[in-house]
């Protein structure tokens, strides 16, 4: 499997003061990780970290065997595209727009679009579950729908890496499960490269999902589980006595 | 969904649209020559359409043809103009911003023409011992020099000063107290001067289209085509950044070389126009709205040549309204967009609440 993302003694942060120990990790294609933590436990610093919004106080952050400070802008457009909270909220944007936006890094000047990619636009569309929507006006759809048309977007950006914050946030239940599911469906069949955050740790453990657990001035713990777990659940609490009954 | 549909949203995508813009299209270009049209016959002194023919044809009354050719030609290709590159630097600010009230005077670029103008006007006027208004043929130019220097200074500074700040808001409301100082120092000038002055100030800050004399003509329409092309071209980036600015900058925009040349293209705009026309108000502001109900797009390779025709009839409908007979000479320009442009200002905020709020 091509390794895609790896990060070299990354040590995050603000004006010099790191926010825990150095990071040591490498993504493979094909991967999906959730990122898990507190609020403020420098998640958040993280994603800014990996995109280059934020310098790296020591180490280095590698996309596809280069360092990330080696590409253009452009070039980074095309390695990985995100889904934030933020969402687009001009009245007249429409679906397809927000979409086709996608395609943007690579068309010219005139953001002329090809057969090819009003063919990708569709199939995209219609692989997050949303191709009805697409003369709908984004602003008057939901939650969820908003989610997958920007879940589109990004695959439509056909980048090897998707990061996603917090993409279940504002999500019911049955969303959130859906949504845990389109990701993993994403990595296997479309081998992308998925790095989400979560805070739905209970959810994420009884789906089995593959985590990255953060916690302040603690070493960033990689895991994977089927059932609860209290080792993960200490960490996350960052807190030795917390147990499994904590959750609950 | 049918096959149908799907082949043409996916397939004809190309063909979509002009089935969709065709129509309002012609329809706004067939208003514009008619607004135009009226703009030359209809006045204080009324043009038999016989006349109007006869005078097109390059014959017609002396009378007529002095009126029609030396008066209100140029003023009516003066409010096209003026109209085409108002909207557009108000499309330009209110994507820039995200905000559908940011208009092209929200940078204090007006303001800034305004204190050109009232240093030129006023001060001169007080240093000399005599009233500018007193001296023939130098105080046009004269002020549209001043106006131009006064808007293209505050253009620097906020171009200066947007590199320093982070984020939009800031930048706006640091346009809004640049606008407040330079209005305050105009306040002062005018406080100091004389009556005479004052009053051609206070007639400049009304706004006109009838002060562009036919050799500038040519400038006037050469920079704000120049302005709208510019404009055009930067569809791409305007359109990333309404998705806000970090799925902009995601999708491999430059944010701030975007909204460097946004700033650069709009105030340009601006500043051109308030030179030669005073400050006009509205037109900038709700033109963009009308475009975007009118198509219902914020796709900017729509958006711009529709804000630009669209602007083009409205600045024309209100020359015709200052100009209607009756109104004995012109009514002040802005008092006319003011009337026509709030109303649309008050239904957007409602229509966007009501979306909103669904």
């Amino acid at each position: 499997m091509k390794e895609v993302l790896r990060c070299n003694g990354l040590q995050i942060g603000y004006k010099g003061k790191a926010l825990m120990p150095p990071i040591d990790v490498v993504l493979h294609e094909g991967e999906a990780v959730a990122l898990v933590g507190a609020n403020g436990s420098g998640k958040t610093t993280l994603f800014k970290t990996l995109t280059g919004n934020l310098k790296p106080i020591e180490g280095s952050v590698e996309l596809c065997g280069k360092p990330l400070s080696d590409y253009s802008p452009n070039e980074r457009a095309k390695l990985f595209s995100l889904v934030l909270t933020e969402k687009p909220d001009d009245l007249f944007l429409k679906v397809f727009d927000i979409v086709a936006s996608g395609r943007y890094p690579h068309s010219g000047l005139m953001a002329k679009l090809s057969d090819k990619d009003y063919e990708m636009i569709k199939v995209k569309l219609q692989l997050t579950g949303v191709f009805e929507l697409i003369d709908r006006d984004f602003v008057s759809l939901s939650d969820g729908e908003k989610q997958k048309v920007m879940i589109a977007k990004a695959l439509v950006q056909d980048t090897p890496i998707i990061y996603m914050d917090e993409p279940s946030a504002f999500l019911d239940y049955p969303s959130k499960v859906e949504l845990l599911r389109l990701i993993s469906r994403l990595a296997k069949e479309e081998n992308k490269t998925i790095l989400y955050s979560s805070h739905d740790l209970e959810l994420l453990m009884k789906h089995g999902a593959r985590m990255w657990v953060v916690a302040k001035g603690k070493k960033l713990t990689e895991c994977q589980t089927n059932s609860f777990d209290n080792e993960i659940i200490k960490s996350y609490f960052f807190n030795d006595c917390a147990t499994v009954d904590d959750l609950l | 969904m049918t096959f149908g549909k799907i082949s043409y949203l996916c397939s004809r995508m190309e063909t979509r649209k002009p089935t969709r813009t065709w129509l309002p299209t012609l329809l706004i270009l067939l208003v514009g020559v008619l607004l135009f049209v009226l703009n030359l016959v209809v006045g204080s002194v009324g043009v038999p359409f016989s006349e109007f023919w006869d005078v097109l044809l390059g014959g017609g009354d002396e009378t007529y043809r002095t009126i029609i050719l030396e008066y209100r030609l140029p003023q009516a290709i003066t409010a096209l103009f003026a109209g085409i590159g108002l909207s557009i630097s108000g499309l330009l600010m209110q994507t820039l911003f995200r905000n559908p009230l940011a208009d092209p005077s929200i940078l204090g670029i007006s303001s800034g023409a305004s204190l050109g103008v009232a240093i030129v006007v006023l001060l001169t006027g007080k240093l000399s011992g005599m009233a500018v208004s007193a001296m023939p043929g130098w105080s046009t130019i004269g002020v549209t020099i001043a106006a131009f220097a006064g808007a293209f200074l505050v253009l620097l500074l906020i171009l200066a000063l947007s590199s320093r700040l982070k984020s939009m808001v800031s930048l706006i409301l640091v346009g809004i107290m640049i606008a407040y100082i330079a209005g305050s120092v105009t306040d002062v000038l005018k406080f100091f001067s004389q009556k005479e002055d004052v009053h051609t100030f206070v007639i400049w800050g009304f706004g006109s289209f009838s002060n562009v004399g036919k050799s500038q003509l040519g400038y006037l329409a050469g920079t704000i085509l120049t302005g709208t092309v510019l404009a055009f071209l930067l569809s791409k980036s305007l359109n990333l950044l309404l998705l806000g600015d970090r799925y902009a900058e995601n999708l491999g925009l430059n944010l701030h070389r975007a909204s460097l040349l946004t700033i650069l293209v709009s105030g340009f705009l601006m500043a051109v126009i308030t030179a030669f026309c005073g400050p006009i108000a509205f037109i900038g502001l709700a033109v963009p709205h009308l475009a975007r109900f009118t198509y219902h797009t914020s796709n900017h390779f729509v958006l711009t040549p529709a804000t630009a025709v669209i602007g083009m009839d409205l600045a024309l409908l209100c020359n015709l309204i200052a100009r209607l007979p009756g109104f004995d000479g012109n009514l002040p320009i802005n008092s006319v967009t003011a009337l026509i442009g709030a109303p649309i200002v008050i239904y957007v905020i409602f229509h966007r609440q009501k979306v909103l709020s669904k």
